[in-house]
């Protein structure tokens, strides 16, 4: 998937907080380097307990974590987190409260001119003004980026971000993500961010990762895991989608609009067609097969739910359309965005 | 293997020790109670109690509540009023009023007490000025004003900072939905405070009711009044804690009720966003009302008492002995002070551990403040008797003599009732100040290559010391203040400032009362201010 060498990699991870419930149960993971990955996951699938668990704040019960050739977690070893050379950022930035944003980002440097490395951090993120400044002066913004500059200056093997954007608004959010990103690459450094906006994770990701109970479902670069999915689950993280079960007949797979190639499958073998919004072409036929049952406009295109005896999807359609609600429709399926998996497994 | 809940919250963890102290703290708060019930319920009945009952009993419990029905309304209606006040309008003055309207917590009610009889009485010098309308304040009513003027803050500060916190959506809700300004408080923001101002009101009336020098002083013969007196007098212990079970008793139907009020107040706290309201603008005229409004109890509870006792000290010999009491009194109140507030510490980290055993000793430890100070004392005389009792025959067969009395007559024993009285105190603002130290800060200076002592020194430290600090200074101010026990306990010929005052008083010698009585207030202002301002600074 990628040649840059591995900083870190996890292996088999476990980690319950109750009997009956698993945290993380088997996850691995590799970091590569100087490449950003984001973990994708709905809450409660374990991104954060992993995170916590690379940082050393969680003991594994199970699996490893190692950085290169030093290991971090396995049966017998626990590396503090002071120990180790991990750079977080907070959900909710933890800065301490009783110190300046300066002695914020001093707090884990050590040695002569500390505080000069300290402030040309903070000059980095374009805060050396707010040097002064205690965190509640600061805006939600300027907080993440104190908070960003203060796990990047001890320089670090791995950043790890956790949700680094969701205590702001919509419009803040996409202007500090490109500049977290650019720090991060600006610095080299391996990150990690945990996110549970599909969007976001397509936008700062070099890989991505995707996380459902407790595991790690897929990895590999955003566009080609967004484009094929390795089961429903992996699918719906991404995005809207519209899943058929169907069974394999001589290599095709029958669907309402017609046959999917399923070649690869064996015939009988039962599979879901992952069906994206936008693989739905509608033309407007007064023969047609299914109804428009609503009709919104979402911006550059629009959301037409239409209906038949077979049932009701979504499809997402270039703006401006003709059709409207009521109308009669001929549905086609753009072979593109539309994936084939098993799912007995 | 389901690993221990603890892992989840905090990272410094010192479990074993701070469980540890935490069970202590909560033997200490505990045990003199239960000592006190096993008496009660194991001893003999004696003539005297018998004899009480028929007489005396039903006129002490009439008195005890007549006295905290009238404490408990007077400050409810000026620890709500002004806490309303301060949170919810803007005027002149109210940011220093936020934390001053607290001090006259630092004056002990019986010394509001002397001087207002003194000021009132037949003869005195507000009824030469009024033409003998102004009425002697004294019984049960007398004491319960004194009481609402001294313990108001209680009230004052729950209620300001449960305004100050709640949200406009509510009150504005009811203003869309038709009610005018004054309805819309009665029926949104007043019962979303209610259960804040329940829990002022139970402190009020349990310091009402363990209180023995304002209603000795004032003729109101309260159930304390009678438990010292069947110590003191008849000298039994066994009819001491049976009436000291009756206060335990109520004790616990009080803090019962406040309990079952606050049960209801999570539902009110958790809904919606948090939005507070904006101040209300007073006008000059309104603002001078408010002024005058929060100044009139500062007056009547601090200013004016303590003015007249100033003057009766000027124009009185000083009695001997106040210099040894001044160091008795500091000594006691210091070393219970930093023990309590080192145990508070401990109990509120091993809260943080989440474990059931750090919860129920935390309770436990809670107990200790349902206490009247005389119950407590009672039970450690109890307690230390019977260990005594327990070690004479081994100590008689290894050295021919009798024990030592070693346990009852030291500060030791005395320490013991203040902190099982007063221990309890100092663990909710240390769980406050906690509070501030979240698993995420931790985790922060963890990644950061921290150390935990490092941690404990840079971050943990700054962020809790104003908290626990004025856990400590609450505590040696409440024990500046303590009589009852210190009366029951005290060795043989040790005074403290609270006793020679009371001892004076009674004595009707109130010129040489009144400077070991200013004494106290002085000596606690200071504490007092930092408390009140720390408190303050928390709630914006």
């Amino acid at each position: 998937m990628t040649d840059a060498p591995t900083v870190l990699s996890i292996r088999g991870a476990e980690r319950r907080y109750r009997a009956d419930h698993a945290a993380l149960a088997g996850a691995d993971l590799d970091l590569h380097a100087g490449r950003i990955t984001a973990l994708l996951g709905p809450s409660g699938s374990g991104k954060s307990t992993l995170l916590r668990a690379i940082a050393g704040l969680e003991r594994l019960e199970a699996g490893s974590i190692c950085l290169g050739d030093t290991i971090w977690n396995d049966a017998a070893t626990h590396v503090a987190p002071e120990a180790r050379r991990v750079g977080m950022v907070f959900q909710d930035y933890a800065l301490f409260p009783h110190m300046t944003a300066l002695a914020n980002v001093a707090f884990g440097l050590t040695g002569p001119g500390k505080t000069a490395r300290a402030l040309a951090q903070l000059e980095a993120a374009e805060l050396g003004h707010k040097a002064k400044a205690y965190p509640h002066e600061l805006s939600g913004g300027e907080q993440q980026r104190v908070a960003l500059a203060r796990a990047l200056a001890p320089q670090p093997a791995v950043v790890l971000l956790d949700e680094p954007f969701s205590g702001l608004d919509r419009r803040l959010r996409g202007e500090l993500r490109e500049r977290t990103v650019d720090t991060l690459r600006a610095a080299g450094t391996t990150a990690l961010i945990v996110t549970h906006d599909a969007e976001e994770a397509m936008a700062v990701a070099d890989e991505l990762a995707l996380m459902d109970g407790g595991r790690i479902i897929q990895t590999g670069p955003p566009d080609e895991v967004w484009m094929s999915p390795v089961s429903a689950t992996a699918a719906k993280l991404l995005g809207d989608v519209e899943i058929i079960e169907a069974r394999v007949t001589s290599g095709q797979a029958e669907t309402p609009f017609g046959p999917v190639d399923a070649h690869g499958f064996e015939d009988g073998q039962p599979v879901a067609v992952l069906i994206r919004p936008r693989a739905f072409t509608l033309s407007l036929d007064a023969e047609g097969a299914c109804t428009i049952t609503r009709r919104r406009s979402a911006g550059p295109h629009l959301t037409h739910r239409f209906a038949s005896d077979a049932g009701e999807w979504t499809a997402q359609t270039p703006a401006p359309s003709p059709i409207r609600e009521g109308d009669r429709v001929n549905v086609e399926l753009d072979p593109a965005y539309v994936r084939v998996v098993a799912t007995s497994a | 293997m389901p690993a221990p809940a603890h892992f989840l919250r905090s990272h410094v963890r010192l479990p074993g020790r701070t469980i540890g102290l935490a069970v202590l703290a909560a033997a200490i708060c505990a045990a003199p109670v239960l000592a006190v019930a096993w008496i009660a319920l194991s001893g003999e009945t004696g003539d005297y109690l018998q004899h009480l009952a028929g007489t005396r009993l039903p006129t002490y419990l009439a008195t005890s509540a007549i006295v905290a029905l009238i404490a408990a309304g007077g400050a409810g209606l000026i620890g709500t009023g002004l806490g309303w006040l301060i949170a919810r309008t803007e005027f002149v003055g109210r940011r220093t009023l936020a934390w001053v309207l607290i001090l006259p917590l630092a004056v002990p009610a019986y010394v509001a007490a002397y001087a207002w009889l003194d000021l009132s009485h037949a003869g005195g010098p507000l009824q030469a000025m009024t033409g003998g309308l102004f009425p002697t304040i004294r019984g049960s009513w007398g004491a319960g004003l004194m009481f609402a003027l001294v313990l108001y803050p209680y009230v004052f500060l729950l209620a300001r900072d449960t305004f100050a916190g709640q949200s406009a959506d509510a009150y504005h809700a009811a203003r869309t939905l038709g009610a005018g300004p004054l309805t819309a408080f009665w029926r949104t923001s007043l019962p979303m405070a209610r259960p804040a101002i329940a829990a002022g009101l139970a402190l009020v009336v349990m310091e009402s009711l363990a209180d023995y020098g304002t209603v000795s002083h004032l003729g109101a013969p309260t159930l304390s009044i009678g438990l010292i007196r069947a110590w003191s007098g008849a000298g039994s212990l066994v009819d001491a804690a049976r009436l000291s079970l009756v206060l335990v008793v109520i004790a616990i139907f009080v803090f019962g009720l406040e309990r079952a009020q606050r049960r209801r107040a999570r539902s009110v706290n958790a809904a919606g966003r948090h939005k507070p309201a904006p101040r209300l603008q007073l006008g000059a005229g309104h603002g001078l009302l408010a002024l005058l409004a929060c100044l009139t109890p500062l007056a009547l509870g601090m200013v004016v008492p303590l003015g007249r006792l100033v003057w009766l000290a000027l124009h009185t010999d000083t009695a001997p002995g106040l210099a040894a009491a001044s160091l008795h009194s500091l000594t006691l109140a210091l070393i219970t002070a930093v023990i309590a507030a080192a145990l508070g510490l401990a109990t509120a980290y091993a809260l943080r551990s989440r474990t059931a055993i750090a919860t129920l000793a935390a309770r436990a430890a809670g107990l200790g403040y349902a206490v009247p100070g005389a119950v407590a004392a009672v039970g450690v005389i109890a307690l230390l008797s019977g260990t005594q009792a327990l070690l004479d025959p081994a100590w008689r067969a290894l050295t021919g003599e009798v024990f030592p009395i070693l346990l009852t007559a030291t500060g030791g024993a005395l320490v013991f009732a203040y902190l099982s009285r007063f221990a309890a105190a100092a663990i909710s603002p240390a769980e406050t100040a906690l509070a501030r130290v979240t698993p995420s800060l931790d985790g922060a200076a963890r990644t950061l290559g921290a150390s935990r002592g490092r941690r404990v020194r840079t971050v943990h430290w700054p962020l809790i010391a104003a908290g626990v600090t004025s856990a400590g200074l609450l505590v040696f101010v409440e024990v500046l203040k303590e009589l009852p026990a210190t009366m029951i306990l005290r060795p043989f010929n040790y005074d403290t400032l609270a006793i020679i005052a009371h001892n004076f008083a009674s004595d009707e010698r109130l010129g040489e009362a009144a400077l070991p009585s200013l004494l106290i207030p002085l000596v606690a202002l200071l504490p007092m201010i930092f408390v009140a301002r720390y408190l303050s600074r928390q709630a914006r």
